[in-house]
């Protein structure tokens, strides 16, 4: 019985490495060029915020190969898909670095997702520049080869606290957040900004990724008397808090933070979400020169809005850019180093410049309100502060 | 028949080495760390073969036990400094009291019933790892776990992964025939055969309903603690219901009856899934086409379809090369 | 109270769901995982209908119930008779459902996208204030036209001739074989019916939840559930175990622990599966399948 299964398990094995000899024969490297390898979920859950990234990084390297902006270098980019799942993420990191030989990552955008990838690219000793993850853990691993283009959670929580403060003169709030990497994270960071500025926080209920009815979190907010809710989630779900409390008659100020911020969230919240607060990174409608050029052309060759984090994806690759230029070599110590440099440039998101930690710490932070189909900036806040 | 005798020994001399020195040939890591993915995620088909195949019961929420195993053992060498071969008999008997906990109710369950009771204990299971922040630190999960080490040999790369995880597989491969081609083995065919009649012959049907679940968890948790280590990071979202439907689904695709259906349904469809990568936005339509096809006309799983694969093989011409000899008469 | 009022309309939906589960399991035996897709599948229709096209709501609600329980004789024809005929194993027949959840799933974010989708609810979602309850319009038309959706089933099951073939094949297939039922059509009739039922959810769910792709995943999920705690293959059971679910889950996510709702839920789920696994409001004990 036991060779039964032997030989059908040896000539699978056979097989597998016939594919595997036969898949290795390609990939050749051309001299001057860098590869780019880009991680993020197209589809499942947060797809739009995986395909948003993709166009956006397409774009930047036709521009950046059509004006030679990287030096000597052509740029090349590779495209996985990781479904929003780390090990699903990390695998793909993989196949980029062994397969494709990649010299540097760009990815994830689910936190969970990123710290599974940091893994394989601390391992590999390959630089990994995170476009959309915002939790606050994955600048505090310690792990050299990471750099976080997105705004930390930690940034954004202390301005909206700050504001509601100083400005709103609020001093009861609640906090309703998922209850995944991304809202946890924020919940943290939220009670622990209000603790800092003596606000009050009298309710921290959560959600779990899926649900569809808030309302029994929104009544006990209400019971609670809390002035403010702050939100950490996506937009579908602040959309229909929005419109579930004010169903229930609760019509305090809410606040949100950047995961949320896309238009999408004015169709889907209506009315019930005019005046909520939020910061955001980008505003497609700014008046900023920087801002406009990128708009129009990513309306130009997508026919659509770009969201913010397709702004972010797109400043990553200018800043990989830059630093391969800089770097002059492909070799992931030398564009490391380069990366920790990043000086000088003016991008649609600010003005980067790495922490020791790797946080982008000039990035604009925009506080911003909704008002009719738009967004509107309150005032800009500079993160280096 | 006599092809496997005429096999004989050379046969699985040989398969050993390939397997043994298949890290040589393989230069792109990447296809390694697929095959030792396939390789952990295999302890969990083994032990669901048994607990479905074997024994006629069923489990959608194998990722629970999976889970467990990561996380105790991950937990207690972050924590406890503990090493790495003593977390994993840990992880494996808290999987197993786990198995045990969910067999009680599911003795007296079956069909729709049983899996939803399995359902609801991998959500319960995740749904506690991801709001039980002081442990399990919630939804960013677990860092920085530890690597294993082998004799002061410390286990970094994927080849040495490779090495740590066929190992295991082998011995966890072994056990299993061994049960399943024991009394045990033979009584859970029994119960899934007729209950009632294995009832009447006085065996102890609750016993042994209970005692597989204990084992396909112990696998489950097996693979979980190998998991840790491998990936360095554990999330509950590497543990949901989607995950258990994998499982399951390579369970049947590669044929649950069997041990080597085990094998055979795991790494093809975990090779599958990452083939697939080519074809993006329907890579899952192709994979939910492929599941349907296979259930319909494979009920047995690919691994059922293997005495016509052998006749189909003795009748070709390469089957002296593959085999040594020429297959002799009866 | 008010946590009470808002467990009711979701409780509608629930039951709706429950009810198109029952109605397939007691009829054919199948377990058929591709219900909640079914949901997001009539929801889409709708949501194409009425706003893309600018049918009225009624319209679109009937034109998605016929479509979607098309794709439910679809099903039922190539995937549930081969099976059939070849006497595959229960749990073949459950992967095989769960192969058209993921191929229905995707197609949807296929043609439809990841965004989620606004479907603007036919009555408005103002809110009533009755002092300290507030209840939307919403609300009350899920409620009801959820219970008149219910009562046409009972009216087909109970008065037409597909109806009584189908409650004579869930009574006992074989002997409906022999009295010359033929069991295929009324697997299909099934399918159809359940499907259909699926698809009004959908419809009625979409204006307070949003359409989504993966919307199917959780309501479909809940709605098994509601029917397994009500008792399986029980109509009356079915609906009550919808509104129970949707009234617990909405008093343990306010008053115990938000997070841990759903854990909550299961859990008793496993307990009542444990201590009486024939459904919490079925009198009479029914042989386990």
């Amino acid at each position: 019985m036991l060779k039964k299964y032997a030989k059908l398990i040896g000539i699978i094995i056979m097989l597998v490495m016939m594919v595997v000899s036969v898949a290795g024969c390609g990939g050749n490297t051309a001299a001057k060029t860098i590869k780019i390898g880009v991680v993020g979920p197209e589809s499942g859950g947060a797809a739009q915020l995986g395909q948003g990234q993709r166009k956006a990084i397409q774009l930047a390297v036709d521009e950046i190969n059509a004006k030679k902006g990287a030096g000597e270098y052509k740029l090349e980019v590779f495209f996985e898909d990781d479904e929003g799942n780390p090990t699903k993420s990390a695998s793909a990191t993989n196949k980029l670095i062994q397969q494709s030989k990649v010299n540097i990552i760009i990815g994830a955008i689910h936190s969970s997702a990123t710290l599974a990838d940091m893994v394989v690219t601390g391992r590999a000793g390959i630089p990994q520049i995170t476009a959309g993850s915002t939790g606050s853990s994955i600048t505090e691993q310690g792990n050299k080869w990471l750099f976080r283009t997105a705004v930390n959670d930690e940034f954004q929580a202390n301005a909206l606290i700050k504001y509601a403060k100083e400005v709103k003169g609020i001093a009861k709030i609640a906090t309703f957040t998922a209850a995944d990497d991304y809202g946890q994270s924020g919940a943290k960071l939220l009670a622990a900004a209000a603790k800092k500025q003596g606000v009050e926080l009298v309710a921290n209920p959560t959600y779990n990724n899926g649900d569809k009815d808030f309302k029994p979190q929104l009544l006990t907010i209400k019971e609670q008397g809390a002035q403010a809710i702050f939100m950490w989630g996506l937009y579908t779900d602040a959309a229909l808090i929005a419109k579930q409390s004010r169903q229930l008659g609760v019509n305090v100020q809410l606040f949100g933070a950047s995961g949320m911020a896309a238009l999408k969230l004015i169709e889907l919240g209506g009315d019930a979400v005019q005046g909520l607060i939020l910061t955001q990174t980008f505003l497609p409608d700014s008046k900023d020169a920087k801002v406009k050029e990128f708009v129009t052309k990513y309306k130009a060759k997508y026919q659509e809005n770009p969201i913010p984090h397709a702004a972010q994806a797109y400043d990553t690759v200018y800043i990989i850019a830059a630093a391969v230029k800089k770097a002059n070599s492909t070799k992931p110590e030398d564009l490391r180093t380069a990366l920790t440099k990043t000086a000088g440039l003016k991008l649609v998101t600010g003005e980067p410049k790495f922490s020791n930690r790797g946080d982008d710490i000039g990035k604009y932070l925009l506080i911003t309100t909704i008002k009719g189909p738009n967004f509107e900036l309150i005032k800009t806040v500079n993160t280096a502060n | 028949m006599d092809i496997y005798r005429l096999a004989g020994r050379k046969f699985n001399i040989i398969l050993l080495a390939i397997v043994l020195l298949l890290p040589l040939f393989i230069s792109n890591l990447y296809y390694l760390h697929i095959i030792n993915l396939a390789g952990i995620y295999t302890l969990i088909t083994l032990g669901l073969n048994l607990l479905s195949g074997y024994t006629g019961q069923v489990s959608m929420g194998q990722a629970a036990y999976f889970a467990i195993g990561t996380y105790v053992s991950a937990l207690l060498m972050i924590h406890f400094q503990i090493s790495f071969w003593l977390a994993v008999p840990a992880a494996i008997l808290a999987a197993g009291v786990f198995g045990a906990l969910i067999g009680i109710p599911a003795m007296k369950l079956s069909g729709p019933y049983l899996v939803l009771a399995t359902v609801g204990f991998g959500e319960i299971t995740r749904l506690v790892i991801l709001n039980w922040t002081a442990v399990t630190k919630g939804a960013a999960g677990l860092t920085a776990i530890p690597l294993p080490t082998f004799l002061s040999i410390k286990i970094t790369s994927e080849q040495d992964f490779y090495y740590l995880i066929i190992a295991i597989v082998f011995v966890g491969t072994y056990i299993a025939y061994r049960l399943a081609h024991s009394k045990i083995g033979r009584t859970f065919s029994a119960i899934r055969e007729d209950e009632l009649a294995a009832e009447a012959m006085g065996v102890p049907v609750n016993m042994y309903k209970i005692a597989a679940f204990v084992i396909s968890a112990m696998y489950a948790g097996m693979a979980g603690s190998l998991f840790g280590v491998f990936a360095g990071v554990a999330s509950p979202d590497n543990f949901t219901f989607d995950d258990s439907v994998a499982f399951l689904c390579m369970s049947v695709v590669g044929g649950n009856r069997s041990i080597a259906g085990a094998i055979i349904g795991t790494f093809l469809l975990t090779v599958l899934s990452e083939a697939l990568r080519t074809f993006q936005a329907y890579r899952l339509v192709i994979y939910g086409g492929i599941l349907i096809f296979t259930v319909i006309y494979m009920p047995q799983g690919i691994y059922g379809m293997a005495p016509i694969f052998n006749k189909w093989i003795e009748r070709q011409p390469f089957a002296k090369l593959l085999f040594w000899q020429k297959p002799s008469r009866e | 109270m008010q946590y009470f009022l808002n467990g009711l309309p979701i409780g509608a939906i629930y039951a709706v769901v429950a009810l198109s589960y029952s109605l397939i399991y007691t009829s054919s035996g199948v377990l058929n995982w591709s219900q909640g897709d079914m949901v997001m599948l009539g929801a889409y229709i709708g949501f194409t209908l009425t706003q893309v096209f600018h049918w009225s709501f009624t319209p679109a609600l009937l034109a998605s119930m016929v479509v979607v329980g098309l794709v439910g004789v679809i099903v039922q024809r190539l995937i549930l008779k081969p099976l059939r005929e070849r006497k595959a194993p229960p749990i073949n027949v459950v992967i095989a459902t769960l192969g058209v959840a993921i191929i229905t799933r995707n197609i949807a974010l296929a043609i439809w996208g990841p965004d989620a989708q606004v479907f603007p609810s036919p009555v408005g979602d103002k809110p009533l204030q009755l002092s300290m309850i507030s209840v939307t319009h919403q609300d009350i038309l899920v409620v009801c036209v959820g219970i008149l959706v219910m009562a046409i089933l009972q009216y087909f099951l109970k008065y037409t001739k597909e109806g009584k073939a189908l409650r004579a094949v869930a009574q006992d297939r074989r002997a409906a074989v022999l009295m010359g039922v033929d069991t295929q059509k009324s697997d299909a009739v099934a399918f159809a019916a359940s499907a259909a039922l699926g698809a009004s959810a959908g419809i009625l769910v979409a204006p307070i939840f949003f359409v989504t792709f993966n919307m199917g995943a959780g309501i479909g999920l809940k709605g098994f559930v509601a029917a397994v705690i009500g008792g399986l293959g029980s109509i009356p059971g079915s609906i009550a175990g919808g509104f129970f679910l949707g009234t617990l889950e909405s008093l343990a996510g306010g008053q115990i622990s938000s997070g841990y709702r759903d854990a909550i839920t299961f859990a008793l789920l496993i307990l009542v599966l444990w201590l009486k696994p024939s459904g919490l409001f079925i009198t009479k004990s029914r042989q386990k399948v």
